[in-house]
């Protein structure tokens, strides 16, 4: 087998940077001045979380005497026993927070989805690599990626679990798009859900939106049935967003709407999150207040803060250098990660790297910008920040993966 | 070969763009939110967690003109909430705790929400001990629920003065949309001294910075910069009120109907004023018993209404020594002027006269009471077209016009003038038929039994007009004390002959005519004037006004008895005995209290016992 030398110990660091700001900031969580209003089970989080940390550096490392030949082959496995998984949890799992997502074994409670999203991304990177004449150029096979992924996806939609469906849905495009689904397809399926969220503060911004994108995927790809498809569906997103918030939407979920645009409309009830999530954040100025020293974070204004909202600890204790220093490791993260995947050879070796680092990102984009309000909130965790064990070991495991193959690279047999 | 490495290295490119792209953005938003809008989130974040706490003041203790201790304040324990951090699911558990129904402590949630979602106010006041440590120890469970010890009014003094003390109410939202000062629970004086005094007994609320957390759980107090600010208690009144002389009186009007004034004729400060019947305001103290207030509030005898101070009845004969002063000041009659009684006076009808048959001077008109002489008096002054005068000078003696009584509620009454009559009757629709039975205190005019009591202060302290007060100073909680300095002016017309002619006969009374039975005190001098307000429902109502001593008056009572019929048999010898309390210390005439407390009303004909 090859050396551990040979591991990327680059991202490794990031990785481990990133396990402990989230370790600090659990801690000033749950551990701080008025940590005696909190719930036992919350209280223990820094315990349960630093142990996490632990099994997953053993872990991690230990798994690098696997050679990817065994979860490549095992991927459709993976694939079924993560959708029975899914089945049961539909069937028999625990709810927190409003979310079916837990299965109950033994003492662990695990989050079938976040495996889910490993068996996923392997076993539909397995599919689109497995013979040379299999790219998403061709329509059946791009179909049968699609529906590889949004089955999952559905099961999670049922669970109650919208966060975590975004993040699936988000595959899609990104492995079609790995596989040589043509640039100007590829910007056309991202397109809607971009003039949608322009759409939603004015429509105009959406209208603007829809000319730019077909403009574009025009000069990617010279296609004019491409660019008029393009076209009509912008127009229809933006229409449909406005019939949407006008008409079809229940005032509730209109609430919700109108509490990211203007979260001063209802700062007691849905914007409430929105407010004090930025409140945290911007009252921690450059600096921050301090370690334990955030009255946002200690006087507990925000809920789920050790999870969903841990980035306003960060932000409201560190100030500007500590989430700065946040994004920039998470950037300097996926930079490399690509780059992995660019020194790749073999396309399922590139493919899982880039979905990986692609789940990164939407989740780091998701819950940051849903802390700083560039989002409507969507629960989802930060990875190897939030605190929660199924997250963090499934999320290193998918970076074990990722480094696992990058060590292997040589090994790889090369098909093409 | 080429092909596909060239569109990884560029789709490798384009991945990295858009991540560092949309990094940027992030660092550019949090740049935002961290410096741009340092400031402004900074203070939100201040204000989201310190919370201000208003700190009850006491409120100001009542107290009787020696210095008896009549009203103060007792501790009880309250539940508050601050809708904002309160979960309606909670409901169910907060409502077993309280031992109350879920729909009372819903539309308590709902109540408390309508004032605010974020101030904290009062959920329910005056709990049980016991609930109060269960609500206590379960507070982690309901967020948004907190207790407070405050206080409610206590009334250690063997007496009930409901009418005077006033009871307080929670602040409801019209109140609270008045003043800032005021929140939803806050106890606020509805009637009487407590509403009259409000801005005196208050006090000012202290101001407490607190460090909260969301749940709104105190973590302390917060002490950078900010200095909380203490509540200063509220003033304390001493009133004029002689505890024992109106324990006294309401003693004697149990079971009976009506109203007593006792006050100082020279000062105006009132030493007893009771309204019977009486409801009991201690009852209203605490957290409000919904059944008796239901029940005062609808009862057929009013018990919420002031008789002492704002009912109107016809002043009856009480009216007539006024009468012979005006009668001389406009040289209608002379002290010796004799008007000849033959059992009724005729004019356009036959007005029934009780006095013997014979030959009145003004003296002895007052004295037995003879209608003939004030019915005369009066007919001169209408045909003399003097009827504005009339009013005008009875005017000044305090009947007809506002009262400045430091009650609320105090009724005006009628003295009616020609504008009055062109109103109720229409213009020139009113002839002497309506306006000759005001010389004997029937028809339209019509006197509070305080006024009453201050009109005949007027006439016994010289001519002067007082006013009736029951707050005697102020003490503030830095010790100053400020006495309350009212206005004594003299009744410029009126001259001192008028008075001493009216005084005489109104000893006469006592002496020889109506009060002869009941009135007299053994070495007091006592005089009076009884009084009649015919009542087309049952028995008349029953006036006497008195004071004593007869020269250098100490005490003016006037009492009002309703359905009691013959004023000498039913008010006189509760003034007599209230005189005797006040003058002598003590009562003697048991027999004379036994009497009054069995008193069952008698008379044979309400119709003839007209103008006694």
């Amino acid at each position: 087998m090859n050396n551990l030398r040979n591991l990327n110990w680059s991202i490794f660091g990031a990785w481990i940077v990133l396990a402990v700001i989230g370790l600090v900031a659990i801690y000033s969580a749950t551990q701080g001045p008025v940590s005696e209003f909190l719930p036992d089970y919350i209280q223990n989080n820094f315990a349960k979380q630093l142990v996490w940390v632990g099994i997953a550096v053993v872990f991690v490392l230990c798994f690098q005497f696997f050679t990817p030949r065994s979860y490549m082959q095992l991927s459709y496995l993976f694939y079924a026993i993560g959708l029975i998984l899914m089945i049961s949890t539909f069937l028999f799992g625990t709810e927190i927070n409003g979310a079916k997502s837990w299965l109950r074994i033994g003492f662990f409670n695990l989050q079938s989805s976040e495996l889910m999203k490993i068996a996923t991304i392997l076993a539909t990177a397995q599919y689109l690599t497995s013979r040379r004449d299999i790219t998403a150029e061709n329509i059946r096979y791009a179909l049968i990626a699609v529906v590889m992924i949004l089955v999952p996806t559905i099961f999670v939609i049922l669970q109650n679990d919208f966060g975590t469906a975004i993040v699936f849905l988000a595959l899609i495009p990104v492995m079609l798009f790995w596989s040589g689904l043509p640039y100007g397809v590829s910007i056309y399926i991202v397109s809607p859900a971009f003039i949608l969220y322009l759409t939603v503060f004015d429509w105009k911004l959406g209208a603007v939106a829809t000319i730019l994108v077909s403009f574009l995927i025009f000069m990617v790809q010279k296609r004019v049935w491409l660019t008029v498809t393009s076209l009509v569906t912008g127009i229809i997103t933006v229409v449909g967003v406005n019939l949407a918030l006008t008409d079809i939407l229940q005032p509730h979920q209109i609430a919700r709407i109108t509490a990211f645009t203007n979260p001063a409309f209802d700062p007691t009830g849905a914007g409430w999150n929105v407010i004090q999530a930025k409140t945290a954040i911007g009252s921690g100025g450059l600096l921050g207040k301090g370690f334990m020293e955030g009255t946002q974070t200690q006087l507990k204004f925000l809920p789920e803060q050790w999870t969903d909202f841990i980035s306003c600890v960060i932000g409201e204790e560190f100030g500007f250098m500590g989430l700065g220093l946040l994004v920039v490791t998470f950037l300097f993260l996926f930079l490399k990660l690509l780059r992995l995947a660019g020194n790749h050879k073999h396309p399922f070796a590139q493919l899982v790297t880039v979905s990986v680092t692609a789940v990164f990102f939407i989740h780091f984009v998701v819950n940051i910008g849903s802390a700083t309000a560039l989002l409507p909130v969507i629960g989802i965790p930060l990875p190897f920040v939030s605190y929660g064990g199924s997250a963090f070991l499934t999320n290193s495991l998918m970076l074990a993966i990722c480094l696992n193959m990058d060590l292997y690279k040589r090994d790889f047999s090369i098909y093409r | 070969m080429n092909n596909s490495s060239n569109r990884i290295r560029t789709s490798i490119f384009a991945l990295q763009a858009i991540m560092v792209l949309i990094c940027l953005v992030v660092l550019g938003r949090i740049f935002y939110l961290q410096i741009v809008q340092y400031e402004v989130y900074d203070e939100l974040g201040d204000q989201n967690s310190i919370r201000q706490e208003y700190v009850d003041a006491a409120r100001g203790l009542i107290y009787d003109r020696n210095g008896t201790l009549l009203v103060d304040n007792q501790p009880i324990y309250s539940v508050t909430i601050t809708p904002l951090n309160f979960d309606s699911e909670n409901i169910p558990l907060l409502a077993d705790l309280l031992g109350e129904p879920d729909s009372l402590v819903t539309e308590m949630v709902n109540d408390a929400k309508r004032y605010s979602r974020f101030r904290t106010s009062k959920l329910i006041t005056d709990v049980d001990f016991k609930v109060f440590s269960l609500i206590q120890e379960n507070l982690w469970q309901l967020p948004g629920i907190g207790h407070q010890i405050d206080s409610k009014r206590n009334y250690p003094a063997p007496l009930t003065a409901s009418h005077i003390f006033g009871y307080l109410r929670e602040a409801d939202e019209n109140d609270y949309k008045q003043t800032e000062s005021i929140r939803l629970g806050d106890k606020i004086g509805k009637s009487g001294l407590e509403l009259y005094y409000q801005d005196n007994l208050k006090g000012d609320l202290g101001i407490n910075y607190l460090k909260v957390n969301a749940l709104g759980q105190s973590l302390g107090k917060y002490t950078e910069q900010k200095i909380a600010k203490p509540p200063v208690q509220g003033d304390n009144l001493i009133t004029t009120l002689d505890a024992d002389l109106q324990a006294f009186a309401e003693q004697l009007m149990k079971g009976k109907s009506g109203g007593i004034v006792a006050m100082n004729p020279n000062t105006g400060e009132i030493l007893a004023l009771v309204s019977s019947p009486e409801y009991e305001v201690k009852k209203l103290a605490g957290r409000i018993d919904k059944e008796y207030w239901q029940f005062i509030n609808s009862d057929s005898t009013r018990p919420l209404f002031n008789r002492a101070i704002s009912s109107r009845q016809p002043p009856g004969s009480t009216f007539k020594p006024l009468m012979g002063i005006i009668g001389l000041h406009l040289g209608i009659v002379t002290p010796e002027t004799e008007i000849y009684n033959s059992g009724y006076y005729m004019r356009g009808r036959p007005y029934k006269d009780l006095a013997d048959p014979g030959l009145y001077d003004m003296e002895s008109a007052i004295a037995h009471s003879s209608n003939t002489y004030f019915l005369s008096v009066m007919d001169k002054i209408a045909t003399s077209g003097k009827l504005n005068t009339w009013s005008k000078l009875a005017k000044d003696f305090g009947l007809g016009v506002p009262n400045d009584i430091d009650l609320p509620s105090a009724n005006r009454g009628i003295l009616p003038d020609s504008t009055y009559l062109d109103n109720r009757f229409g213009k020139n629709k009113w002839g002497l038929g309506d306006v000759l039975n005001f010389g004997i205190g029937q028809g339209a005019v019509s006197a509070s039994p305080l006024q009453i009591a201050q009109m005949t202060s007027s006439i016994v302290n010289g001519g002067y007009k007082i006013e009736p007060h029951l707050l005697r100073a102020v003490v503030r909680a830095d010790g100053s004390i400020e006495q309350n300095n009212t206005t004594k002016k003299k009744i410029e017309w009126v001259k001192d002959e008028y008075l001493n002619t009216v005084k005489k006969g109104m000893r006469r009374n006592v002496l020889e005519g109506s009060g002869r039975f009941y009135a007299s005190i053994p070495d007091v001098q006592v005089s009076g004037k009884t009084g009649t307000a015919q009542n087309p429902f049952g028995f008349s109502h029953g006036w006497y006004t008195s004071f004593a001593p007869a020269e250098n008056p100490e005490i003016v009572v006037t009492v009002f008895l309703e359905n009691a019929g013959f004023a000498s048999i039913s008010a006189v010898p509760v003034a007599s005995l209230i005189l005797e309390k006040y003058l002598k210390g003590d009562v003697e005439r048991q027999w004379l209290v036994n009497y009054v407390l069995n008193f069952v009303p008698k008379e044979d004909n309400s119709e003839a016992s007209a103008g006694q």
